[in-house]
């Protein structure tokens, strides 16, 4: 199964209602809306794109340890990917 | 899940030279224990205020009736976050070239819509051969 698959998968579980999340039908409209007003907000449209040049960052990794773009891109391109969280 | 597709594509970015960073708006001990549970072999990294998703154009602030579902479930960003607000990133993955240039941005305000790792490895391929 690629990745998209499996988000699909899950998205239809969640969205049936049925356990083990038991989702109401009006928190699912209330996360269709809440994407749908970021979709039309134009947001994701005014975000980096090709072309342009990417932010330098230092941020702490896991264990606390500063990790510098500037350091990991003397070894090779950078592969980044920005998450919302594991809640 | 996201992460997990990214981690079985680790030894194919690694390959091609590359390097994989995650980035999230949680706190280290959450990032840690993302990072155990998922035995992940690349570094999740902590954008304390969204510092830097901001500089990507990623930020968005929850709108109020989102919020409250949010919190009835349990799910407390501002702890996780360490600020008051209930903002997040749009999910978003790039791929920088030496030269600090984006040669490949997949941004979605639909966060159930991701990319395939095997695009990301397709630009790093592209990136390789045009070093040749």
């Amino acid at each position: 199964m690629t990745l998209q698959q499996k988000l699909d998968d899950f998205k239809s579980k969640f969205e049936s209602g049925a356990p083990p999340y038991n989702a109401p039908t009006a928190v699912i409209e209330i996360f269709h809306r809440a994407t749908e007003e970021l979709r039309q907000s134009g947001l994701a449209e005014r975000a980096l794109k090709t072309g342009d040049r990417a932010p330098v960052f230092t941020l702490n990794n896991q264990d606390g340890n500063p990790i510098s773009s500037a350091e990991l891109l003397t070894k090779g391109p950078l592969v980044i990917t920005f998450f919302r969280g594991h809640w | 899940m996201e992460l997990e597709a990214l981690q079985t594509a680790l030894p194919d970015i690694q390959r091609l030279g590359a390097s994989l960073v995650a980035i999230s708006p949680q706190l280290e001990k959450y990032g840690r224990s993302i990072h155990r549970r998922l035995n992940l072999g690349f570094d999740v990294l902590t954008d304390r205020g969204l510092q830097i998703a901001a500089q990507f154009g990623l930020v968005f602030t929850l709108p109020d009736y989102l919020k409250t579902v949010y919190v009835q479930f349990g799910n407390k960003l501002d702890e996780f976050h360490g600020e008051h607000a209930f903002r997040l990133p749009m999910p978003a993955r790039y791929v920088v070239d030496q030269q600090s240039v984006i040669r490949s941005a997949n941004v979605n305000p639909d966060y159930t819509i991701r990319p395939d790792p095997s695009e990301t490895i397709s630009t790093l391929e592209e990136l390789r051969k045009g070093k040749g």
